[in-house]
């Protein structure tokens, strides 16, 4: 509902409804933009939001303090934007962006996160009041992280700052959870950066081939995938029908690597080392009787997983095992697992 | 061979019927053209009546899956009986597709 304004209020009203398309192609505008930025400069980003006042929102604003504004222009929250970052780092990080883009108007722009008594906690947005280059209609871009938004949320959902003052006891709770989200932001930031050095670390280590010294795990098997590891393997294989190699991603087979015991990127090139003759074998047993000329990449160290078993005699319940953790438990994997044990059982190095 | 194309449930299905042979395959790639204009739609190969694939079928449903991977749609395979399957884990296929 509308509330009665005076004459004052009524005109910037009607001011705010003959431009309201342009807020709104100002609000898209804006939008756009920092999406796109975002994207170039490859800043992961939340979420990014954006809305115009409404007008009972506007109405409402106009009631209480009016008189404040002289004109449309004087009002700087009528296009709003709010960026959400994953980490506290990335919100100077788009600040300093949005600086570059926009001419920033420091005199209302604040940054609440400054704003607390030192021995105080409090948790709060980065807020700065903009216009395009050369553009005249303010708006307001909010920075903050993920966890700061829910935080305001939350604080706005419960009343906190509210017409009734909360007890003391309910206030302090508010502190420490405020400050417990505070840490794990830190906390947050602090961690992204141990495993960014730590990512570095194992791809200097997979470089140099010290591959005793790195643990298996999703990162280091990446690094090592960019050694192209099974390069050799499949070619030897596509050369059985002159195929083709179709990429695909070979991250699901870490599980079943580790279902083997390997623990470092040193037990899986040992693995490779020791299996791929078989897992040759195995393939030219396969592929040779057929005409099928075109392969997944995962093909090499597919038939390394099954080859090892195979070789093991884990039979036919190790290759269901490894299609279990492939695929996810299934039917029908135990009947592709009996399939092919029965072609490949006349290998030679199969242990029955 | 005989490829159908049907709307079911918000999904696209691809019904094949016979062997998806060489000499089928630029037939099959024409009855596959709708589903190159999905748009975020999930696509099904019901390959229930399908009974051989060759290297070219494998082609043409990695064809799709590259189209339809970018714009966020999933390519499921249901029904394959037992050869098909082993064509499929034989080159490594199974790795790539989801099956139902």
């Amino acid at each position: 509902m509308i509330p009665k304004l005076n004459p004052h209020g009524e005109a910037l009203l009607e001011q705010y409804r003959e431009q309201l398309p342009l807020l709104e192609q100002l609000s898209e505008t804006v939008y756009n933009q920092l999406r796109q930025v975002f994207h170039e400069q490859a800043v992961e980003l939340s979420a990014i939001e954006c809305r115009v006042k409404t007008e009972s929102s506007l109405a409402g604003k106009l009631e209480r303090k009016g008189d404040k504004y002289a004109s449309l222009e004087d009002i700087t929250d009528l296009v709003g934007l709010r960026i959400i970052t994953f980490y506290t780092d990335d919100v100077d990080k788009v600040a300093a962006i949005v600086q570059q883009l926009y001419e920033i108007d420091w005199s209302n722009s604040v940054d609440k996160r400054k704003l607390h008594e030192l021995t105080s906690f409090g948790y709060n947005s980065l807020h700065y009041i903009c216009r395009l280059k050369g553009g005249k209609m303010p708006f307001e871009i909010q920075m903050r992280t993920a966890l700061q938004h829910v935080w305001s949320a939350i604080e706005h959902d419960i009343g906190y700052k509210g017409a009734v003052k909360l007890p003391p006891e309910y206030r302090r709770q508010f502190s420490r959870l405020a400050g417990m989200l505070e840490l794990a932001d830190d906390e947050f930031s602090r961690l992204r950066t141990t495993m960014t050095d730590y990512r570095r670390q194992v791809q200097a280590l997979v470089k140099s081939g010290k591959l005793d010294e790195v643990l298996l795990s999703t990162d280091s098997f990446r690094s090592y995938l960019e050694l192209r590891p099974f390069q050799r393997l499949n070619q030897r294989i596509a050369a059985v029908n002159q195929a083709e190699i179709f990429p695909a991603s070979l991250l699901p087979f870490l599980s079943v690597l580790e279902s083997f015991g390997l623990e470092t990127l040193g037990d899986v090139q040992r693995f490779i080392d020791e299996n791929s003759d078989n897992a040759y074998q195995l393939s030219l047993s396969q592929l040779a009787v057929t005409d099928l000329d075109i392969l997944s990449e995962s093909i090499g160290l597919q038939n390394l997983c099954l080859a090892y078993v195979l070789k093991n005699g884990g039979g036919v319940g190790g290759l269901k095992n490894i299609y279990d953790l492939l695929y996810g438990e299934h039917d029908k994997n135990e009947m592709l697992a009996e399939m092919m044990y029965e072609q490949a059982s006349q290998l030679p190095f199969v242990k029955k | 061979m005989k490829t159908t194309i049907l709307e079911k449930d918000g999904e696209l299905v691809a019904v094949f019927e016979g062997r998806l042979d060489t000499a089928a395959s630029v037939e099959t790639e024409q009855a596959l053209k709708p589903l190159y204009d999905c748009t975020g739609h999930n696509i099904v190969f019901d390959c229930t009546k399908l009974e051989y694939i060759s290297s070219s079928g494998l082609r043409l449903f990695l064809s799709v899956l590259k189209n339809a991977k970018p714009k966020g749609s999933h390519v499921y395979i249901t029904g394959i009986n037992d050869d098909l399957r082993t064509v499929f884990a034989m080159t490594g296929f199974t790795n790539l597709f989801e099956f139902k």
